[in-house]
């Protein structure tokens, strides 16, 4: 039924090597998921997996829909299609009870609380695990942990979130994401407008995370960096899936621009 | 001029201006919620003291319990103003403009309720302790004017603290500063803005019900009150709590001294003046945007 949305570069031509043909048992599934704002469709029905423990990148030029497919998975826009997760389909409409599943999403543009402090930032974070006592135990676990993945948050804590460099803040959107237990993270960007060392930094982190087995979603502008931690890469043009693509028979730039411009 | 009497008009500007303030929270307490200006506030402060005195005089309940009650009563019609009206229009992406109409009109609707369930008739309450009044140099101060102030300053107090220490108060103020940030974060952005509208007509049906022992209630006393409010709400920078309770300090002492110099017929004029005059120069208010 999505084959016929699909674009013609979908074909088994395009997508090289077994690997990239998706995983086996897939934490999270998107089927035939397409998203409209008002009458514009902005992502034509696609079909989207993401495997336990993988690291799947999301491609392509400026409008392509790579944010606009996180935001579908998370149910922010108006949604066909159906995303299920861990084998069950997810709400859409309410991404405070997909969040609450376990499915979060830094977004664009971080989204921190800008006014309050660091330390109300990542306790916010910490909201679906509840506010009782054995939920803060587990707060204070998940927060140490933090701070040994980015040290600059501890030192700080009480400083307002807003008037932090966009790379701490990254950071702490991240760092806030983590504290609230996500079983699959999706980052949408989260390189935009910082440093190349700063990126790097934050890139290393994912990867970290993501080999200690934590389910990650990254879209990027910058395919080179997030090819090197991909295990599968999503290419996405003008709205729908262009190609899936496995990192390693990537050759060249060249290759990837034949993608982009195809 | 007498200064005792300046004094006496003082005492009395601040006793209304802490009511003005308490509804000028409660606007930006919704506000920041959800962006909204609800103009149902007026009717929350009404009901305040109409079913106060409803629940004492024909309910025959103890002064203490029927306060308590009327407050929980209002606090969940806040709550059904949220699910029966602005939450429908919410889901609907209803234009804000639209939303804001609508507070409106549940205001009247609750107006007009209000008069066929009770009657057109003021109604009064007895003060909150029946003392002889304090004197401070010479100017009388009524209890109920210190039960005001104090009430007013204790409850400032409590909000400042639930803002800035509670779990559901900080996740309130995730939920003004970035709404879908929040949701993101498992936070019921929803069930916020349910609360958001509990606390405000909570806040509005206690600062009715102090005030009415001074003065009187009357099923159409809400619109004033909630344009003093929304006065009170743009003097301290919309969405600034605190700021609302300055403006609302600021507007109740600056009537008192028009009233003074020039009558009574002077305090609607002066308190829209403010506004104007505040619109024009200082939109942001005395501390600034919220956001």
């Amino acid at each position: 039924m999505t084959a016929a949305f699909r674009s013609p570069a979908v074909s088994p031509v395009a997508v090289p090597g077994p690997s990239a043909s998706g995983p086996a048992a897939p934490v999270l599934a998107a089927k035939g998921l397409s998203a409209r704002y008002g009458q514009v469709q902005a992502l034509a029905p696609l079909d989207f997996e993401v495997g336990s423990g993988e690291l799947v990148a999301v491609l392509g030029p400026n409008g392509a829909g790579k944010s606009t497919l996180l935001r579908a998975i998370l149910g922010l826009v108006a949604t066909g299609g159906e995303v299920s997760f861990q084998g069950t389909v997810l709400p859409r409409r309410n991404p405070a009870a997909v969040a609450s599943r376990g499915v979060v999403l830094v977004p664009e543009g971080r989204g921190i609380f800008g006014p309050m402090t660091v330390a109300e930032n990542l306790e916010l974070g910490a909201w679906s695990l509840g506010g009782g006592r054995r939920s803060r135990v587990a707060q204070e676990r998940r927060l140490s942990w933090v701070f040994e993945l980015f040290p600059r948050l501890k030192e700080r804590l009480g400083q307002t979130a807003g008037s932090m460099s966009g790379g701490e803040q990254q950071m702490l959107a991240i760092g806030r994401a983590l504290m609230a237990d996500p079983k699959i993270l999706l980052l949408d960007e989260p390189s935009l407008g910082l440093a190349p060392r700063v990126t790097e930094e934050i890139l290393e982190t994912l990867g970290v995370l993501n080999r200690s087995g934590l389910p990650v979603v990254l879209v990027e502008q910058r395919a080179p960096s997030a090819l090197k931690l991909a295990n599968r890469a999503y290419l996405l043009s003008l709205g729908r899936l262009a190609a899936v693509l496995d990192p390693r028979e990537v050759q060249s730039h060249d290759q990837l621009a034949q993608y982009y411009f195809a | 001029m007498d200064a005792t009497l300046i004094g006496q008009s003082l005492v009395s500007g601040l006793g209304i201006g802490c009511v003005y303030g308490l509804i000028g929270i409660g606007f930006c307490v919704i506000y920041n919620a959800s962006g909204i200006v609800n103009f149902a506030q007026g009717a929350f402060v009404m009901l305040g003291g109409m079913i106060t005195h409803v629940l004492l005089v024909r309910g025959e309940l103890p002064y203490g319990l029927a306060i308590l009650l009327a407050v929980l009563i209002v606090a969940l019609l806040g709550v059904a103003v949220e699910r029966l009206v602005v939450r429908p229009l919410w889901n609907r992406n209803a234009p804000m403009f639209v939303m804001i109409l609508a507070t409106l009109a549940a205001q009247i609707v609750i107006e007009r309720l209000t008069y066929l369930a009770i009657d057109d008739q003021p109604k009064t309450l007895p003060v909150f302790t029946d003392l002889p009044p304090v004197m401070l140099r010479g100017i009388a101060v009524n209890m109920q004017s210190l039960w005001i102030v104090a009430g007013s300053l204790a409850i400032v107090a409590a909000l400042a603290l639930f803002f800035k220490t509670t779990r559901t108060g900080k996740a309130m103020r995730a939920c003004a500063i970035n709404r879908e940030a929040a949701a993101l974060q498992g936070i019921p952005v929803h069930s916020m803005l349910a609360l958001a509208f509990a606390l405000s007509a909570g806040l509005g049906a206690v600062a009715g019900i102090m005030l009415t022992p001074t003065q009187y209630t009357a099923f159409d006393i809400g619109v004033p009150f909630a344009i003093s409010g929304f006065i009170a709400a743009i003097i301290g920078g919309f969405g600034r709590p605190f700021g609302a309770f300055l403006g609302g300090l600021m507007l109740g002492v600056t009537q008192a001294g028009a009233i003074l110099a020039f009558g009574a017929g002077m305090k609607t004029i002066v308190a829209l003046s403010i506004l104007l005059l505040f619109l024009f120069v200082r939109p942001s208010g005395i501390l600034g945007p919220a956001k």
